[in-house]
């Protein structure tokens, strides 16, 4: 069937074989479908007979050489096509030369190339086993007897590389092009890309014949000596690439590489060191350090390159390019790992004496980095990059570690020979921190260059002294051989604590000597010395880390002397070293921090704050320092977090009975509420269990009973705060339960609901931790019975129990009333104070959960701030819908406690804002136009500066305006918006700079509604001015400036003039250039 | 010669240079609103913990809404002329111009060879300031400083001195009479040098001199 339907095409086939023929139609059909088709018969006519197939691949061919170099792609594709034919066996590779014949003979040098490139292009797709030997053979000649027209180069080595990828190439064609390559070919006539092929042919013969290469001598030598002439003098970076990846294969897997060791090296250390930068358009994306690895990676890879790789790289020391030093030293380094300690043996005298040079004169890290607490490797580990001097240090652990591992007796010369010259700098207190550094790197290498460095040096310094400088220094250097410790033996690790065994080591032998240096460095010394106590402290920190050096005593006694230490001093530095230190130890020893640090300090706290606490003899610690210190390292340490709580509360009811303590419990609730605010995420529901089981009676009963806190405000809801964190992070299954027994006892017992009570808050705080997905049957009669507490006239007294209530019915509304309910009970047209108040409460529940009547209860709110009477209280209360509560906040992995959407405000604020602006700009009466500022500003505000951008243009007027308004509250927020705005929108400010300059200098003076608030942010905009509008702008108001703070350089207020002097400094400064 | 005159002065670290002990807090608690007891209680707080303290935040909260009072109905102009003086009265008492605000001023300018401070280097000393000032703004008052050269030859004394008085002169009200001595024989040419300094004529055209003008800019670099 088929075939009765092909001679049908046949016609067809040789009608666009004659339109393919001709050129320039050829040229037209490039692009045409017939390519396609043609390609396409092919497949359909699948049991065509052979010389219907040698038509197809004549039109085939003439398609291919109309694309090439055209259209690759499908040049490409009617190359598979006829591979395809190939491994069919519908036609044989040979048919293809034949039908390639008239071309390949052409005397257009295109043509010629085009058609070769086709047979190359074939062979390439051919699968390695397709062709037989004697096939291979004939192909071969036939490429062999166009290696001398340059034209074909390139596609004859294309086509040489295919055949030699073949499963039956044999020694007779590797060994011909080999010798070709070796003698006729001249790398100097051809472009980079031809000569990429030469590289890649030794590549794919090395793969495919290895064994035969490597196993024939002649041919092993052939190899090599071919691979050395075409790689002489190559410059193209992607060739560089495979001729280093290809000098590695030689040295490391031919034989007699010996011979060839000089040739081999030259075409190596010829680019050393590479300062290659790629072009901009680089279609093979080859970097510098690829290139610098690749030849790195040559160079260290066979120790027959090491008497000349070193010789060359110390010559290269002398570099003054720090980059070069930096490249020559890693490649040092690589090369002494590889060639191990045997080949290092000469040259390590000389490479001692150029390391020496580099590290004596270069130092890096100051006293103040070392004094600083937190260790530096977290940073050096995120520079990609290391610095010449550190890398300088791992080439001396490097021969260290080799000379050692090759022989004992070589090693003991190498150090020695360093020791001796280092030891007279101990003697004179020359360029000890270099000296230490490198015998301590040396002492990195392993176990015995440890014990060696550890065995000799340490005595040359390790004497404790009285002498504060000689300590200092003693302190600096003893921290090196402290890291080498660790990077021998292994840094503590919480996973692995008490399981790793640390070899026996000198080390060991010091330790007493140490600890009681460092401890009479940091209690023999007085007050006032900070940087040898600093350094103790942070040695003594650097001990915990060193894997099993410490026993569990000699820790706890290092945790004692930081406690007393950071208990008895002030100064920031000591505090800070030790805090680092209880950190780290409470990291892996918590249990001993708690029942030596945390335990001890808790007892202190005295019951009655008038009680001083007696440390030692002379000092007194306040009770202040105490909680701070808590509060700083007891962060996300679980047991230390839970031991304070538990710890806290039982004080706090003590301290609570006796009368005026207010300002005391103040201190522990405030702990108390960070504590649990720093570690909501730590603490599980069994500890929130355990934590509430065990305090929250006592609380609740001192909450009655106890005067400092039942009536003092700033107490009273700190405490609700912690019975809220209390009630949230509790097992959700118990919030039902707990819900019930929480109305039992606020509702029923204490009657809240019946008469004003203070203790609304806290339960409204208990409400807010609670699953917002309990059921709450009566939460509609609690509403109910809430609104008309506060509407009943003159009730409530006091605004901490009005405060109370509101957030109640905010609570209701946003968790357990649906929308509809809620919004009965808003009524606009009653303009009663406290109405307005329950509708803002009320609606700021709804407008969290972004209700559907948010926009509706927000129109009306609006329309309010037009009222004369009531306009100037709503737009304070606009500040209610926005203003952040903690409780209301949402907790990373707590979903169960609110109805708050993420991006409420943001939809808040779109609502208002255009209605506010429109509003403000239709009326004309001032007080009004008041109201609505003020209540933007006030929302302002609490809006992240972020949400507020896209309204800048439309708002930076009113902003403007706001700032003449007669209150000092608007002027502070728009002061603070403006400056955000002045930060992001440099272009804004410049077009308002007039205006704005002299408002601002208005600002400046003291008057009625410029609080200091207002000075000074109206300073630090003035100051801010000078780096956002360009100088051109800033020279026309410069004197004006200058002038106008005259006047506040005599503010009554310190803060106020220091920021002026700084604006005004700022302006004498302007177009100023520094003298360098 | 060595480029430095003076290579290895004694050197203060810049955390134990003399400072205003009190209220480290107050820009925090600037602006805040509340009382008295409010105002100690943070105090309080920032003693046990830093400015971004939630328990701030939370104490913030609670006095803006006890303070969400509703208007009131009376007449507004009294209110508001009431509110008046206590706004001014809760800006509590004036903070004197003293040694310690002075020395804060000018500590910190460069040394012109040294990478440090003059106070780093004691050359200008807390010890060595006095402000004579009754208090009146109508009257004059006067500062006087008194520095202390790192070594009795040192050339670039009057340099230092001009620093400083640039400094002050664009710092203190003009009511403020300025007068910069170097200490009592630290100095081989005292009395030049003092006469040098305290010339209105010389220090004015010194400042017209831009080159001069750089490098003091330089030296006021680092106060702020």
């Amino acid at each position: 069937m088929i075939q009765d339907d092909f001679s049908v095409l046949e016609p067809i086939i040789e009608h666009l074989k004659l339109h393919l023929k001709d050129q320039t139609v050829g040229s037209y059909l490039l692009s045409s479908p017939i390519a396609t088709v043609l390609v396409h018969l092919g497949t359909c006519c699948f049991k065509m007979g052979a010389t219907q197939y040698k038509d197809l691949v004549d039109a085939a061919i003439i398609t291919f050489i109309a694309n090439a170099e055209v259209n690759e792609p499908k040049a490409d594709e009617i190359a598979t096509q006829i591979t395809e034919y190939i491994t069919n066996k519908k036609i044989k590779l040979l048919d293809v030369i034949v039908a390639l014949k008239e071309n390949l003979t052409s005397e257009e040098d295109s043509k010629r190339e085009k058609a070769l490139h086709c047979l190359s292009c074939v062979l390439s797709k051919l699968h390695p086993d397709q062709l037989l030997r004697n096939e291979i053979s004939v192909i071969f000649n036939f490429y062999k007897s166009k290696f001398d027209d340059d034209v074909l180069m390139k596609s004859t080595l294309d086509g040489m590389n295919s055949l030699m990828g073949m499963k039956y190439i044999s020694v007779t064609e590797i060994t011909a092009l080999l010798e070709l390559l070796k003698d006729e070919y001249d790398a100097g006539k051809f472009l980079a890309a031809t000569r990429f092929f030469p590289f890649q042919i030794l590549e794919t013969m090395f793969r495919t014949s290895k064994d035969k290469i490597v196993g024939t001598p002649t041919l092993n030598n052939l190899f090599i000596a071919t691979f050395i002439q075409i790689a002489t003098g190559e410059k193209d970076p992607k060739n560089l690439l495979i001729s280093f990846k290809l000098n590695k294969i030689v040295t490391q897997e031919f034989e007699n590489v010996e011979e060839f060791k000089e040739p081999l090296f030259d075409i190596l250390f010829a680019y050393f060191p590479i300062t290659f930068k790629p072009p901009k358009n680089d279609p093979y994306k080859i970097s510098n350090s690829d290139l610098k690895l690749a030849l790195r990676s040559a160079l260290s890879s066979s120790s027959i390159f090491a008497h000349d790789v070193f010789s060359n790289l110390i010559d290269k020391m002398s570099a003054s390019s720090p980059n070069v030093k930096n490249d020559t030293l890693l490649t040092m380094k690589a090369c002494i790992d590889s060639y191990g300690g045997r080949h290092c043996v000469e040259s390590w005298l000389p490479l001692w004496t150029s390391l020496k040079f580099e590290l004596i004169h270069n130092s890096e890290g100051t006293e103040s980095s070392m004094l600083n607490p937190v260790t530096n490797e977290v940073v050096n580990a995120k520079k990609s990059v290391q610095s010449n001097y550190q890398v300088a240090l791992d080439v001396m652990k490097s021969l260290a570690f080799e000379l050692e591992a090759f022989d004992d007796d070589e090693f003991e010369k190498f150090f020695y020979h360093v020791f001796e010259e280092l030891k007279p700098n101990f003697t004179y207190d020359k360029d000890l921190k270099q000296s230490c550094n490198i015998l301590a790197s040396i002492a990195s290498a392993n176990l015995i260059t440890f014990n060696k460095v550890i065995t000799e040096t340490l005595p040359l310094f390790l004497e404790n002294t009285s002498e504060i400088p000689k300590l200092k220094l003693l302190l600096m250097n003893l921290s090196f051989f402290l890291d080498a410790y660790v990077n021998v033996f292994g840094e503590t690790k919480k996973e692995t604590l008490g399981q790793v065994i640390v070899p026996d080591n000198k080390m060991f032998e010091y330790k007493d000597e140490i600890l009681m240096i460092l401890g009479m460095g940091l209690t023999g010394n007085s007050k006032l010395e900070v940087t040898v106590r600093t350094l103790s402290v942070i040695q003594f920190t650097k001990m915990i880390k060193m894997v099993g050096y410490l026993s569990r005593d000699e820790i706890s006694l290092i945790v004692q002397y930081m406690t007393e230490t950071i208990l008895t001093d002030s100064n920031k530095n000591i505090y800070y070293a030790c805090l680092e230190g209880l950190k780290v130890i409470s990291d892996f020893y918590e249990d001993i921090v708690f029942e030596i640090s945390l335990k001890r300090m808790l007892d202190l706290l005295p019951n009655n704050a008038s009680e001083f606490i007696h440390f030692t003899d002379d000092e007194v610690i306040p009770i202040e320092r105490i909680l701070k210190i808590i509060l700083d390292f007891t962060t996300s340490r679980h047991i230390l977090v839970q031991e304070s709580i538990i710890y806290l509360c039982s004080k706090l009811s003590v301290v609570s009975k006796i009368g005026s303590s207010n300002d005391y419990c103040f201190l522990l609730l405030s702990t108390l509420y960070s504590l649990f605010e720093n570690n909501v995420s730590l603490i599980t529901e069994e500890d929130a269990d355990f934590i509430k089981s065990t305090v929250e009676p006592d609380l609740l009963k001192i909450m009655i009973t106890d005067a400092p806190i039942a009536t003092d405000d700033h107490n009273l809801s700190l405490l609700s705060n912690v019975l809220f964190f209390m009630n949230l992070k509790a097992s959700i299954s118990t919030h039902q339960e707990e819900l019930n027994r929480y109305n039992g006892i606020f509702i029923d017992e204490f009657q809240i609901l019946e008469k004003p009570s203070r203790f609304t808050l806290p339960y409204t705080k208990i409400l807010c931790g609670l699953d917002k997905n309990i059921k709450f049957e009566s939460a509609q009669e609690v509403l109910q019975m809430t609104i008309n507490l506060l509407k009943k006239n003159g009730l409530i007294q006091s605004r901490f129990e009005n405060v109370g209530y509101l957030e109640l019915l905010m609570v209701l509304s946003n968790k357990w009333l649906s929308e509809d309910v809620v919004e009965q009970f808003f009524d606009y047209s009653d303009k009663s104070i406290i109405n307005l108040e329950i509708m803002t409460w009320l609606g700021r529940g709804l407008v969290m959960k972004n209700s559907k009547f948010s926009t509706k209860i927000l129109e009306n709110f609006i329309k309010f701030l037009s009222d004369e009477q009531v306009g100037p209280f709503v737009a304070k209360l606009f500040e209610v819908f926005v203003i952040d509560i903690n409780s209301l906040q949402k907790f990373k992995g707590i979903n169960w406690n609110n109805n708050v959407k993420l991006l409420y405000k943001q939809k808040f604020f779109g609502d208002i804002f255009q209605i506010l602006v429109d509003s403000y700009k239709q009326t004309t009466v001032l007080t009004v136009k008041c109201n609505y500022l003020t209540a933007l500003s006030l929302v302002l505000k609490h809006t992240p500066s972020t949400l507020v951008e896209p309204f800048m243009n439309d708002l930076l007027p009113l902003l403007l305006q706001a700032l003449e308004m007669p209150n000092a509250e608007v002027r502070v927020s728009s002061l603070g918006t403006l400056k955000d705005t002045a930060e992001k929108f440099h272009q804004l400010v410049t077009d308002n700079v007039n205006t704005l300059v002299p408002i601002l200098l208005k600002l400046v003076l003291p008057e009625k509604y410029n609080t200091i608030s207002v000075r000074l942010l109206s300073l630090q905009l003035l100051e801010l001015l000078t780096t956002t509008v360009p100088i051109n702008y800033c020279e026309e108001f410069k004197a004006d400036v200058i002038n106008g703070l005259l006047k506040p350089l005599s503010d009554k207020k310190r803060i106020v003039r220091k920021q002026c002097i700084d604006t005004r400094q700022a302006y004498f400064e302007l177009g100023q250039v520094p003298f360098e | 010669m060595s480029e430095f005159i003076n290579e290895n002065p004694d050197v203060i670290e810049i955390d134990d240079l003399p400072s205003r002990k009190e209220d480290v807090s107050r820009d925090i608690l600037l602006g805040s609103v509340g009382n008295e007891m409010t105002l100690q209680r943070k105090k309080l707080l920032l003693s046990i913990d830093d400015s971004k303290s939630k328990v701030l935040q939370n104490l913030e909260l609670l006095d803006k809404l006890l303070l969400i009072n509703p208007p009131e109905l009376t007449s507004d102009e009294e209110s508001i002329e009431e509110s008046d003086d206590e706004e001014l009265n809760a800006e509590g008492p004036t903070d004197v111009v003293d040694a310690q605000e002075i020395y804060d001023l000018t500590a910190h300018i460069s040394d012109p060879e040294h990478p440090l401070s003059l106070g780093q280097l004691s050359i200008v000393n807390l010890s060595d300031i006095e402000v004579h000032d009754c208090g009146d703004p109508k009257k004059m008052a006067e500062v006087v400083i008194r520095i202390t050269p790192t070594i009795t030859h040192c050339s670039l004394a009057t340099l230092i001195g001009l620093g400083i008085r640039v400094r002050l002169e664009r710092s203190l009200p003009p009511r403020y009479r300025i007068t910069i001595l170097l200490k009592e024989g630290t100095h081989n040419s005292e009395n030049q040098v003092n006469k040098q300094l305290n010339d209105k004529e010389r220090v004015a055209a010194a400042c017209e001199n831009e080159q001069l003008l750089g490098v003091v800019s330089k030296m006021l670099l680092t106060c702020l």
